[in-house]
């Protein structure tokens, strides 16, 4: 599982982005939280299509997690398309056409969030509990986004 | 490379008398993870590590580690070449300086790593000519660790490795597990330090009075245990909730809290049977399952 | 290196107990010359009348008597430590974990102890045969020998006893206390019942002193000193096996 050590170079030449340390108590596993900080950066441009992401090692000891971590959000990353591992090499971030359209897709979806809350604001509800209603309904239905 | 368990017991027992510290204890550590081994004081921690080294005799019931038969003398010789240990109370002779403490224990292990230990010893500016007994407390601790992590063990075992050490220390200390994680270092730790757990480690192993409650991966932890919070139109029993899955139910009114290992999904189905006016799922952090594990027994 | 750790450990010990005999025999041997020599230091003549000569090397026997006392003393001390004792101190986990038997830790102890017990029973003995031969009245070689000899081999078991008393018990004082205790009773016991079995008077030269030339006859007690040796050898190999399969 040992990275080339040369990819330090190419994260700062390449990859500008700044990984932030995930939070372990949210209940969520810190592999997806991970995740989704890389995909939001794929979304959102941070990293371009083709982009070199830090060796496993090197990424663990940034953010102080376990390995394992890291090798399995780069996976499931690797599954859901976003990223492409290459023996050898390392992890890049993939160009296809799911990753796209999701960059597509994500402006609408948070318009139609932002509608939601509105209402929900204008009902009488507060923002937290708005907000714990919606982690209540995404844990309900976690078990289907369960892969492994 | 096989894929067996780095550590792995067999109704592992100790007693002292009719007192039992660790009681038929099935563990089983996999191999290239960080494990963390969680108990209260006195649950049993250090006793088992010190059967696993050879230090304690078991009074009955087996292991291997590494491969290697633990109860066998010449065998936990062997395995203990491979394996690197901090004890709790991080122990060093007195009367070596530091520099000579490091040349000690260079002497017994060919996989030694020059290059880690000056870095080590820059990082933790650890001065060499210095006797051992004339070191703070947190030197100490840094020099104890630098014992084992210049080298590149199979496994590494480490007991309360963060006590005596500042924040900044403690960083550098996950930061190093991690990264001989990364090198393929088994990590076998325990610790009081709830939130370093939650950090670092892979799988999670409780100990509570000598036995084995929990042993998981942390994923599969936060992702099944729930604590459901329940507000009822009427005054129901608690026994409407016994669901497999279910570890505690604490009625209070018409409120009720319902404590899941697994299986939350059917706990909230039976509550919107039941009519219930508000359902809150909440996940739960590594200090409140330890906290439930431990307080069912 | 656990020579070297072992050294580091009883190096105090060993050192002032060295110095301690080295010049307790010193004076007494000067003071012993002074008086063979009719008050002259060094002497004028080669070897003086017979019956000084005697007086001489009855003097060079009290030297033996206090310094059995002082060795037995000295080599208890460094009997002392071991595992068990580390396992007070909280150095146990380490040195145990470290990829060596318990027999082969016992051994370098063992063995480290037995060749600082052999320097504190020569180099007493060298310094006096040297301060003999400097005063132009050396000491026969083979006094010296034999004198070492008794010292050794009747004395080694009294080290085994100490190394069996701290494979045993822990503590900073009462392992000593109790081994030094042993020592005393052992004295009281032989000398009172078991005269002939009293290996005390064996290490003096008590069994092979002629009274008339106060010279150690080549006559040895070789069977005294095989029963002490065996017995060490058996306490030594008893301690390793309570180290074996002690709890740490």
């Amino acid at each position: 599982m040992t990275k080339p050590s040369d990819t330090l170079y190419l994260y700062s030449d390449t990859a500008n982005i700044m990984f932030f340390k995930p939070t372990p108590t949210t209940g969520q596993p810190l592999y997806l939280q991970l995740m989704q900080q890389i995909r939001h950066a794929t979304e959102t441009g941070v990293l371009q299509a083709g982009d070199q992401l830090p060796g496993i090692r090197t990424l663990a000891e940034e953010l102080v997690v376990s390995p394992n971590t890291v090798a399995k959000a780069y996976c499931e990353l690797e599954h859901d398309g976003v990223l492409e591992l290459k023996q050898g090499s390392g992890a890049f971030v993939c160009a296809n056409r799911r990753a796209r359209s999701l960059a597509e897709q994500l402006p609408l979806a948070r318009r139609r969030i932002r509608d939601l809350i509105e209402r929900l604001r204008d009902d009488g509800l507060f923002d937290e509990e708005i907000r714990r209603a919606f982690e209540a309904e995404l844990l309900y239905s976690a078990k289907i986004v369960k892969k492994r | 490379m096989t894929n067996e368990p780095v550590i792995l017991t067999h109704c592992l027992t100790k007693s002292y008398g009719a007192a039992e510290a660790v009681r038929a204890l099935n563990l089983s550590v996999e191999r290239n993870r960080i494990t963390a081994f969680l108990g209260r004081n006195g649950a049993g921690k250090s006793t088992t590590i010190k059967m696993l080294l050879g230090m304690i005799r078991p009074t009955s019931g087996s292991g291997t580690l590494l491969g290697n038969q633990i109860t066998d003398a010449e065998e936990n010789r062997e395995l203990r070449k491979r394996v690197a240990y901090v004890a709790e109370d991080k122990p060093l002779y007195g009367y070596m300086t530091v520099e000579q403490t490091i040349r000690f224990a260079r002497s017994f292990y060919p996989d030694w790593r020059s290059d880690v230990e000056k870095k080590l010893l820059h990082d933790y500016e650890l001065p060499l000519r210095r006797k051992v007994k004339a070191l703070s407390k947190g030197m100490r601790t840094k020099l104890a660790l630098l014992l084992a992590f210049a080298r590149r063990p199979d496994l590494l075992i480490l007991d309360e490795p963060s006590e005596g050490l500042d924040p900044v220390g403690i960083e550098l200390l996950l930061q190093t597990l991690v990264v001989q994680a990364a090198d393929g270092v088994s990590v076998f730790f325990s610790s009081h330090q709830i939130a370093e757990v939650e950090r670092v480690a892979d799988s999670v192993c409780i100990l509570e009075k000598g036995c084995l409650l929990v042993d998981a991966s942390l994923d599969h932890l936060r992702q099944s245990y729930r604590r459901i919070d329940l507000v009822l139109p009427t005054l129901v029993g608690e026994g409407e909730f016994l669901i497999p899955g279910v570890q505690r139910i604490q009625a209070d009114g018409f409120h009720m809290s319902v404590f899941a290992t697994n299986n939350a999904e059917a706990v909230v189905e039976r509550a919107h049977g039941l009519n219930a006016i508000s359902v809150e799922v909440s996940p739960v952090g590594l200090r409140d399952i330890f906290l439930e594990t431990v307080r069912e027994n | 290196m656990l020579w070297y750790k072992a050294w580091l450990e009883t190096r105090a010990r060993f050192l002032a107990s060295l110095a301690t005999l080295t010049i307790f025999c010193a004076v007494l041997v000067h003071h012993a010359l002074y008086i063979a020599c009719s008050n002259t230091f060094p002497c004028t003549e080669g070897w003086i009348r017979p019956g000084r000569q005697a007086e001489f090397y009855r003097l060079l026997l009290v030297t033996q008597e206090f310094l059995v006392f002082m060795w037995v003393l000295a080599v208890v001390l460094l009997g002392m430590g071991g595992i068990v004792r580390e396992k007070a101190l909280g150095t146990s986990s380490l040195t145990l974990s470290l990829p060596v038997s318990r027999t082969r830790l016992m051994r370098v102890r063992v063995g480290l102890g037995i060749l600082e017990a052999l320097a504190l029973a020569v180099l007493p003995w060298a310094t006096v045969f040297a301060i003999s031969w400097i005063a132009k009245m050396p000491v026969l070689i083979s006094q010296v020998g034999l004198y070492v000899l008794l010292l050794v081999g009747g004395g080694l078991v009294y080290f085994a006893m100490a190394v069996l008393v701290s494979s045993v018990v822990a503590g900073e004082y009462t392992a000593p206390a109790l081994a030094v205790g042993v020592v005393l009773l052992g004295l009281i016991i032989f000398d009172a019942w078991l005269r002939r079995f009293n290996v005390w008077r064996l290490m003096t030269g008590d069994f092979s002193i002629d009274r008339d030339t106060y010279l150690l006859s080549g006559h040895l007690p070789w069977w005294g000193i095989l029963a002490s040796l065996s017995v060490a050898a058996v306490m030594l190999l008893a301690s390793t096996l309570v180290v074996r399969r002690r709890d740490f």
